[in-house]
């Protein structure tokens, strides 16, 4: 009966389009915010080496946007976790 | 004027065919037939040209061997070489194509056009293709009233395909009743004279009917019948070859610089390869007896010895242009010119792309980053900024610095002449083409487009503002206000060339979303200057009236570095659409770039 109910699901994500695409809209999003948080780390690292005052500003800077980026993209990523579940269900 | 007559005359000639015989009719209602089928056949390709036929495009035609292929492979599916033509010129004016790949492609689709002789020898004359037509329609009737665009473009095709064999089969009957009656064959001209004369008769068919697959079946029907000598046959079937290439001179029309040449290289090609064929017509005759009987083709196959005499003939135009095409290519730029004119026009955009999905976004996308880049020149020319110097690696401070002398140029002028007509062009473009679509990510990348064009107009709007107390202040005594100028001047050539970084770069961390450090640093800066003004008014460093203006001033740098910036990011960002639009839901907007330098000051201030 659960199998059953699972492939059920797995024909309905396959049929609408609108969940076919929230899934790209899903996947793209997690795509960039994991790039974003390679760029962070990488900058982080970079932050922790130089000893450039104007430098360290300009990369302390470069981190807080990206943070905020993120924040921004996770909560647009919650939101879009919900809607999908709301649909399959 | 010859217009105006043509029709009537047309409808004249028809309408007493019809009167003196049954057959004409029969005949006739077949190739209106056939020729329907024809539109119907590219209506349903075209609701397929979305994205798969231009993706397929993009990958197979960066060699000419692939070009070539790619050409006869389309035209032998499509069986529509003027379909072919006319995408190919859409994609050619949308910058898609090089001239050399699109020439390439018309090689190939005049290859390609000659397996509908082969069809129609092969199987159309022997079977009875009425009977595949009948549930062909039926059942593409039903489809193409579906919902589902796919569905709808299988339709298409079905209810094209059915009336192809539905016209091919009162072709065919037309013919056959004729022979009962007169026999046609009675006219044929033998010699040199028949062969000019038929080949003419094939042009002016073509013509009329803009199709060379249609006129090719009327001659293999009429030669199945008997009712037109083989000879006559292939000099008609020359003529339908060169006549075939009014199709893609009509497309080009609309079209832009690229667009008209490939038209011409296509008539060159045709008209050279209908002249090597007329002159060496008996030697050809000859080679192709040869090869059928190789092929086990019958000696009084005449129909499928004229698909190998078409084939042979396209062939040998091939082989005799090949080595000759980059002299072509020079030739055809050579003659036809790049427009050189007072106003700016569209480079990119035009009607033939506007019908395909693909092509339309890319078109308007170069239509808007030339835009962007004629502006660029525009707003340096207006914040007096060197061109040379700007394109240097000089640090952006001594760009400004070597710019000291202000650039006597009519910005307004320059706006009027290469900016607003083109944005106007780009405007109602990208208008006409997202009205023709329904589907909501196209016409998202279109409005992106759109918005991008008028970020660039709203900056160079900004740049003539600036530019009058610029000019002024830059030739001043005060130092002091010149260089707060000098920082306003500082601030746009960062912005500009920070995008056009993340424009060339392929470096993943500086995608569009890396300006939103940029957009940043123009809130910061500003604030800035806006807050040592009151500073050096205090100093009496500047006066009241140089504050008032400096202060609206630093309002209008501001709103053009905005402005370049968003159209930077609507322009230049991800070619992937699902990736692009996450970047953009991502990117941050004016008030949250607002809330982080105040709370960047509220924790200071903490």
């Amino acid at each position: 009966m659960k199998v059953t109910k699972k492939l059920l699901r797995k024909l309905k994500r396959i049929i609408s389009a609108e969940q076919k695409v929230q899934a790209e809209k899903y996947n793209s999003l997690k795509k960039v915010l994991k790039s974003l948080r390679i760029e962070k780390v990488r900058l982080a690292a970079e932050l922790e080496k130089t000893s450039d005052e104007q430098e360290q500003e300009e990369i302390a800077s470069r981190l807080k946007v990206i943070s905020v980026q993120r924040k921004k993209g996770l909560n647009l990523l919650k939101e879009l976790k919900k809607q999908r579940k709301k649909s399959e269900a | 004027m010859l217009r105006r007559i043509l029709l009537p005359t047309i409808f004249l000639l028809l309408g007493y065919g019809f009167w003196q015989s049954d057959e004409f009719k029969t005949v006739t209602a077949g190739v209106a037939i056939f020729l329907f089928g024809m539109l119907s056949l590219e209506e349903g390709f075209k609701t397929f040209t979305g994205g798969t036929l231009e993706k397929i495009l993009k990958q197979s035609t960066n060699k000419l061997w692939k070009s070539m292929t790619f050409g006869v492979f389309t035209t032998s599916i499509m069986q529509s070489s003027s379909l072919v033509s006319v995408i190919t010129i859409s994609f050619l004016s949308a910058g898609l194509l090089e001239l050399s790949s699109a020439i390439g492609i018309i090689f190939g689709a005049n290859l390609g056009t000659t397996t509908g002789a082969w069809l129609v020898a092969g199987f159309g004359l022997k079977v009875n293709l009425s009977a595949y037509a009948m549930p062909m329609l039926v059942f593409g009737v039903i489809l193409v009233f579906q919902q589902a665009r796919n569905l709808k473009g299988v339709g298409y095709v079905l209810t094209g395909l059915g009336f192809l064999f539905l016209g091919i089969h009162y072709m065919k009957e037309g013919f056959d009743s004729f022979g009962q009656t007169i026999n046609l064959a009675d006219y044929a001209m033998t010699g040199y004279a028949g062969v000019f004369a038929f080949a003419g008769i094939g042009i002016l068919a073509t013509v009329v009917m803009q199709s060379s697959h249609a006129t090719l079946v009327l001659i293999l029907a009429a030669l199945a019948s008997q009712q037109v000598s083989y000879e006559n046959a292939l000099a008609l079937a020359i003529g339908s070859n060169v006549g075939t290439t009014i199709t893609a001179i009509i497309g080009s029309l609309g079209s832009g610089t690229d667009g008209k040449r490939l038209a011409v290289a296509h008539l060159i090609f045709n008209v050279v390869t209908g002249l090597i064929a007329i002159l060496g017509i008996y030697q050809l005759m000859q080679a192709v007896g040869w090869i059928s009987s190789h092929l086990g083709i019958a000696e009084d196959n005449y129909t499928l010895q004229l698909a190998v005499f078409h084939t042979v003939f396209n062939l040998i135009g091939i082989v005799v242009m090949l080595p000759l095409l980059n002299r072509l290519v020079i030739f055809l730029e050579k003659v036809i010119l790049d427009d050189e004119v007072e106003v700016e026009l569209p480079r990119y955009l035009n009607k033939a792309s506007m019908g395909m999905a693909d092509a339309a976004v890319e078109a308007a996308r170069k239509e808007t980053t030339r835009l962007y880049d004629l502006a660029v020149d525009v707003i340096t020319d207006g914040l007096s900024i060197r061109h040379d110097v700007f394109q240097s690696d000089e640090k952006i401070k001594r760009v400004v610095k070597q710019s000291s002398d202000v650039i006597d140029k009519d910005i307004d002028d320059l706006y009027e002449r290469k900016l607003k007509a083109l944005y106007g062009a780009i405007v109602e473009f990208v208008i006409q083409t997202r009205g023709g679509y329904a589907e909501g990510q196209l016409r998202e990348l279109l409005n992106d487009i759109r918005q991008a064009g008028q970020h660039v107009i709203e900056a160079v709007k900004g740049v003539k503002h600036l530019r009058k107390n610029l000019i002024r202040f830059m030739q001043s005594d005060n130092d002091v206000i010149r260089k707060e100028y000098d920082k306003l001047r500082r601030l746009i050539v960062k912005v500009l060339r920070e995008i056009d970084v993340v424009r060339t770069s392929d470096d993943p961390s500086r995608s569009v979303l890396s300006l939103d450090k940029l957009k940043l640093e123009i809130e910061e800066k500003a604030d800035n200057i806006s807050n040592g003004l009151e500073k050096l008014i205090r100093k009496q460093e500047i006066d009241v009236l140089m504050a008032t203006s400096l202060m609206n001033d630093i309002s209008y740098c501001r709103e053009i570095c905005w402005d370049l910036v968003e159209a930077g990011s609507l322009l230049f960002s991800s070619i992937d659409r699902d990736e692009k639009a996450a970047m953009k839901s991502i990117a941050l907007d004016e008030h949250e770039i607002i809330e982080m330098i105040e709370t960047a000051d509220g924790e200071l201030a903490g």
